[in-house]
């Protein structure tokens, strides 16, 4: 048995170096967000055109670009997903590595919601009254205290009288980020006292802005959105904080808070109303479109109207799409090719 | 009572079967210990299996409608080329178009249309190209074929979202109606989900199928195992049988100890810097995952079979010594096969671990959306569990019922595995 | 698949080395296996090795250093003018002739590539053929050398013994270069994310709060990276889950092992075995939304305010789940107990549990320990339970009803997180897998030294 076994070793060992080959097929990393839409691409490429199917991974926007940047070649994915924008250290890092020619393509908005279960009321509520619910610091009297409300109908009487008990994602997250800067900062600026500070110090205002309290009143839950909304049906006092689709796709069970006035739906976030939204993107290798077939064509399958246009399949998925006039111009550029602008 | 006192026998008598009697209870006490034990254990895999099946079996079925397919040339191939790339990009959405609308000849308006349409899925067409480009002679022709409907119309055929007049739900009362209307035309049933079983993974949940990630599993989990198997047991031969007690085998035993206890993402930023970086291996292939589960699952295989090893009793050895065997035959012909059921408990256990591994994967590329299903240890692939942990985490509804069926078809796997072990372990095991 | 021909007609070649070299050894012995030093299989044996090894060996280098040679040969060969492009053009272009050489042309390509492109397929026909012809030759030669050593009077048994000694050797040594090769691949980020924060804060620190920006135009508001709430977290779930695993298991080896009827074990220790397998996402979910509100209702039936977040929950399930490596390694280790033991003890006339208390599990007790420490291994190891049914929030705190966060939990969040990847976020991953590393190192040495201590052997 022994002779065998090392037999089967040596023979691995051998099927291992002979392993590296060309690549016919797209490699696209990055966002988790992102993924449920760049997946549903590939696949109607994959299965209306004569290429293979693109392979998607979902590595997180960070991880996704580290492996972008890492060099030109059939050995790093051509695509990368984004929930946010690149950044300019992430272009030098691509740069060192010979990654020079990007292409930047914002693919459409993803609608942030404040939701919680139909068996509790719908919540009308403002970025000001959301600010004093998660903030860690909020003003009190022209002066910063460490947060002192546990119910919502302590901030304001038209809030209900449950507990604050707010599922989200954690500090790592894209989502996090933009409800952060989105929905917080936009509340922290209208207290005259913390506006005063933005003029004054802009750092120390969002510091105070852009941190969670962390009393147990926000309560960091993983990236696994569908547990969120299932913790919520188990859990009628709670809110969650997660991306649109999956608030479509639960719409029998759970209800988006009225934000400013605005519901989160597909109309008013494509509008611009709503809030709490955030531009989710992807970005390609100029430089692997002579190499690798078909990304050209991906691209453009990305771009069309029967994809992310208002009645494309995406926007079945959840993503909301560009104005048109945007799109346009999004779609021209992409076709072109034309490099990323910071 | 008082007489007695006078019979010393008699006393200690009682006083023993007293004794006895609390030793009886004693050991009923530590009997049904263990049998409460054995019960939690199996109460909580009961209570799990229920909740998975419970959810699982909708998964079994699938909403599929009727529908009259014109394969009409002009739309297909109106060159008349048959030529396959022509064939392969054609419009077949709107052989669906044309034919729902024949059913529905009373809407006209554009809206009506396209919620018309939704209740079919994206799939459809592309089952229809499948057709065609397997079988030209096709075109032209027409022919009744049932085809998958959309996710939000199975969901509610089969109960389990609400449709109807409600705001924000995905099926409205207008197209509730039409689904409930093919039902009563016996238009549209519930058929047998062989897309479950037979085809790979897709972003529509009524297409999505375990294949690619079953064969993802089954390749990735042999080279683990060709790889763990035997250099985990020769690594416990040498530790416990060869080996000099000296700093050396100190340092490795201590080192096995200490990965066993190394959070399995670990072993995942091993193989992208080791294996992906500086071999070169290709990324999200089965041979890098096989190898990572390996690294990862060495020390339990060890362990347990140093423990195994241990437990042979030394008179064995010494008996073999004794009729002139070497050191080498004394393992070979008698301590390994009869601490084989032990290692092999432990190799289960640690197979058991790398089959429902997702973690490290992750860094290696195979948490991934792969839809061709892998022919060799070299191309891309997924695994079960990464398949799991993907539809778990996508929005559709439907993925949750193919959530449970995929975590079924993962157990069935296990069960599969245990199995062979049962049978090997009942050939080697023994008392003594 | 030409090489995988190669290796298979190698390893038939062995075959038949193994025949002869037995037939031989048996012919000169005139049939009569008794006259030999060693067995017969033991001069098949050498003669299989001497044919197979150098072969296999040749093999392997020459596979790995065909890749590299062929692209140096294929680029020296390009005109200068591409030769003068940086290394990673250089490397586009190479996979376009690489994919010229499959047939896949995507219209970028010019004479002077399709022309590296047949010079690369010309290479890779050489370098097939060469191969082939080489190390059939040398696994002929090493056949012809193992058979002319044969002999009735040689030590073919020391001989093939002394190769598989060194083959085990070998194997043990892997754990160490696993090691090497995690402390490495953790180093490098780890030094780099204690130059943006320094160690002390990071060991000693009683604060854990990421909330770093993500972006540069943000700024980073509570930024600090203590790392003791998230050990103090692993620590607490740990012993939750063991205190439900040791018992649990340790009771159902032994009714397995001792009581039960053996077709019942047969059949209950794979089923056990199951809960093993069983992946995370699904005890996941099981622990968040059932055990978590079922202990948050009991809880606040008792008066105790629990949060739905709770170690506790996660720590049950994650008990359950090792039950198995206890229940099952235990078993095997209790069975393996001599019998003779347990007649010595009942003769004596002690009862069962008695026995089992007082003899067997001490005899099995090295086993049992180290069945114990591969589950804590495995709790401390956990992440998916842990992110849904506790949660990510680092409190401080030994009450069992708080949420807290796991090594695991916050290494595998870090990593896939959408922020920029050096920033100290995910730089703080590999430290923390660096720390845990080194803690249960430390640990494992207390571990080794104390079973060696109270280890005995029976018989």
């Amino acid at each position: 048995m022994l002779k065998q076994s090392l037999a089967l070793a040596a023979l691995a060992a051998v099927m291992i170096t002979n392993a590296a080959a060309a690549r016919d097929q797209i490699r696209v990393v990055g966002s988790s967000t992102v993924f449920p839409f760049a997946t549903a691409v590939a696949e109607h490429f994959g299965k209306t055109s004569s290429f293979k199917t693109p392979v998607v991974e979902s590595t997180g926007s960070g991880g996704g670009l580290k492996l972008f940047c890492a060099g030109l070649g059939v050995d790093y994915p051509d695509i990368t997903n984004a929930s946010r924008r690149i950044k300019t250290s992430e272009v030098q890092r691509c740069a060192k590595n010979g990654v020079v020619n990007i292409v930047e393509v914002k693919i459409g908005f993803d609608g942030i919601v404040l939701a919680n279960s139909r068996k509790s009321g719908l919540m009308s509520i403002s970025l000001k009254q959301l600010f004093l619910a998660l903030a860690k610091d909020v003003p009190v009297d022209g002066k910063l205290v460490a947060n002192p409300y546990m119910t919502w109908r302590d901030i304001d009487v038209s809030l209900p009288m449950s507990k604050i008990e707010v599922l989200g994602p954690p500090p790592t997250s894209g989502t996090r980020d933009a409800f952060v800067e989105l929905a917080l900062e936009g509340g922290a600026k209208t207290f005259p006292m913390l506006a005063a500070m933005r003029k004054a110090d802009k750092k120390r205002f969002k510091a105070v802005a852009h941190t969670l309290r962390e009393d147990g009143a926000f309560i960091e839950a993983g990236e696994n959105d569908n547990l969120i909304v299932q913790k919520l049906e188990t859990n009628p006092a709670a809110f969650g904080i997660f991306g649109f689709s999956f608030l479509d796709q639960n719409a029998d069970k759970l209800q988006g808070s009225r934000v400013n006035g605005s519901m989160p739906e597909f109309e008013a976030i494509a509008a611009g109303q709503y809030p709490v939204s955030r531009s989710l993107y992807f970005y390609v290798k100029k430089a692997h479109v002579g190499t690798v077939p078909g990304l050209r064509d991906f691209v453009a399958e990305f771009t069309a109207d029967k994809a992310w246009g208002p009645d494309g399949y995406l926007a079945d998925k959840g993503l909301i799409p560009l104005p048109d006039a945007e799109r346009a111009k999004v779609r021209a550029q992409a076709a072109a090719l034309a490099n990323l602008s910071m | 009572m008082t007489e007695n006192v006078k019979y010393p026998a008699v006393i200690a008598a009682r006083r023993q079967s007293k004794d006895r009697l609390r030793r009886r209870r004693a050991e009923q006490r530590f009997r049904s210990y263990g049998m409460v034990a054995v019960a939690v254990s199996l109460i909580f895999l009961v209570g799990l299996f229920a909740t998975i099946f419970s959810k699982a079996y909708t998964a079994l079925g699938q909403t599929e409608i009727a529908l009259e397919i014109h394969f009409d040339e002009a739309l297909i191939d109106p060159e008349g080329t048959r030529n396959p790339t022509t064939l392969a990009r054609a419009n077949y959405d709107a052989l669906v178009k044309i034919s729902l609308g024949k059913l529905f000849p009373e809407i006209k308006d554009r809206r009506g249309r396209r919620a018309l349409r939704k209740i079919m899925s994206a799939g459809a067409a592309f089952e229809l190209r499948e057709m065609v480009l397997a079988d030209q002679g096709l075109i032209g022709g027409r022919r009744t074929v049932w085809l998958p409907a959309s996710d939000d119309a199975d969901m509610y055929i089969k109960g389990l979202v609400a449709g109807g007049l409600q705001h924000g739900n995905r099926i409205d009362a207008q197209q509730a109606a039409w689904l409930d209307k093919l039902e009563n035309r016996e238009q549209l049933a519930q058929r047998f989900n062989w897309r479950l079983f037979m085809a790979a993974d897709s972003r529509e949940p009524e297409l999505a199928g375990l294949r690619g990630a079953a064969v993802g599993s089954l390749l990735t989990l042999s080279i683990c195992l060709v790889i763990a198997f035997p250099l985990g047991v020769m690594t416990a031969v040498y530790l416990e049988e060869f080996a000099p007690r000296n700093r050396w085998t100190d340092l490795i035993e201590v080192n096995i100890n200490n990965l066993a206890a190394v959070p399995s993402i670990v072993f995942g930023l091993l193989g992208l810097a080791v294996l992906l970086g500086f071999l070169g291996l290709p990324r999200s292939a089965p041979l890098v995952g096989g190898m990572v589960l390996a690294l990862m699952t060495l020390p339990t295989v060890i362990i347990a079979g140093r423990a195994a090893l241990q437990a042979v009793p030394p008179s064995i050895r010494d008996a073999a010594f004794g009729i002139g065997a070497s050191p080498m035959q004394v393992v070979a012909h008698h301590v390994l096969p009869l601490a084989m059921p032990g290692i092999l408990t432990g190799t289960i256990i640690g197979m058991a671990r790398a089959l429902g591994e997702t973690a490290p994967l992750l860094m290696i590329g195979m948490v991934a959306f792969i839809v061709d299903v892998p022919t060799s240890p070299t191309d891309p692939a997924t695994v079960l569990p990464v398949q799991i942990f993907l539809w778990a985490d996508a929005p559709e509804r439907a993925f949750a019922e193919r959530t449970a069926a995929a975590i079924v078809v993962l157990l069935a796997f296990l069960i599969v595995m245990n199995l062979a072990a049962v049978l090997l372990r009942r050939r080697f095991e023994q008392r003594w | 698949m030409s090489n995988l021909l190669i290796i298979i007609a190698i390893l038939a070649l062995a075959a038949i080395g193994f025949r002869m070299g037995r037939g031989r050894a048996l012919a000169l012995a005139g049939g009569h296996a008794k006259a030999l030093h060693s067995l017969p299989n033991h001069y098949g044996g050498y003669v299989l090795l001497w044919c197979g090894l150098p072969a296999l060996a040749l093999i392997a280098i020459w596979l790995a250093l065909e890749p590299p040679a062929i692209r140096w040969l294929v680029l020296s060969a390009l005109p200068s003018d591409l030769k003068a492009l940086p290394a990673e053009r250089l490397a586009l272009i190479y996979d376009n002739i690489h994919n010229l050489a499959r047939g896949i042309d995507l219209g970028t390509s010019d004479a002077a590539m399709s022309e590296a492109a047949q010079r690369y397929l010309g290479l890779r026909q050489i370098a097939v053929v060469s191969l082939a012809v080489i190390s059939l030759m040398v696994a002929g030669a090493g056949l012809w050398r193992g058979w002319r050593v044969v002999a009735p009077t040689f030590a073919a048994r020391r001989a093939v013994e002394r190769s598989i000694r060194v083959a085990l050797i070998v194997s043990s040594t892997l754990a160490v270069f696993t090691t090497i090769g995690i402390v490495l691949s953790l180093l490098f980020e780890t030094i780099r994310f204690f130059e943006k924060v320094p160690v002390w804060d990071f060991l000693f620190g009683l604060d854990w709060s990421p909330q770093t920006a993500l972006r540069t135009d943000q700024v980073g508001s509570s930024g600090r990276f203590g790392a003791v709430p998230i050990f103090a977290g692993t620590l607490l779930i740990s012993v939750i889950a063991m205190a439900v695993a040791v018992p649990a298991g340790l009771f159902s080896a032994i009714y397995l092992a001792e009581y039960a009827a053996k077709p019942v074990r047969d059949v209950i220790k794979p089923v056990l075995e199951i809960l093993a397998g069983i992946p995370t996402v699904v005890y996941g979910f099981f622990a968040a939304l059932t055990v978590a509100p079922l202990i948050r209702d009991a809880g606040g039936f008792f008066g105790l305010d629990v949060s739905s977040e709770s170690a506790l929950a996660a720590g049950v399930v994650m008990g359950i789940m090792i039950i198995p490596f206890i229940s099952s390694l235990s078993d095997d280790v209790i069975t393996a107990v001599p019998q003779s033991l347990r007649e010595a003890s009942y003769g004596l006339g002690a009862t069962r549990s008695e026995t089992i208390r007082q003899v067997v599990l001490p005899a099995a007790l090295p086993g049992i320990i180290s069945s114990i420490l591969l589950a804590l291994s495995r709790a401390i190891g956990e992440t998916m339970i842990v992110v849904m049914a506790a949660g990510l929030a680092a409190n401080l705190t030994a009450n069992p009803f708080e949420a807290v966060t796991t090594v695991t939990v916050q290494i595998a969040t870090l990593l896939v997180g959408d922020q920029e990847f050096d920033s100290a976020k995910t730089l703080a991953a590999f430290a923390l897998g660096l720390v845990l590393f080194v803690v249960t190192l430390g640990l494992n040495l207390v571990a080794l030294v104390t079973v060696r201590k109270y280890r005995e052997k029976y018989d």
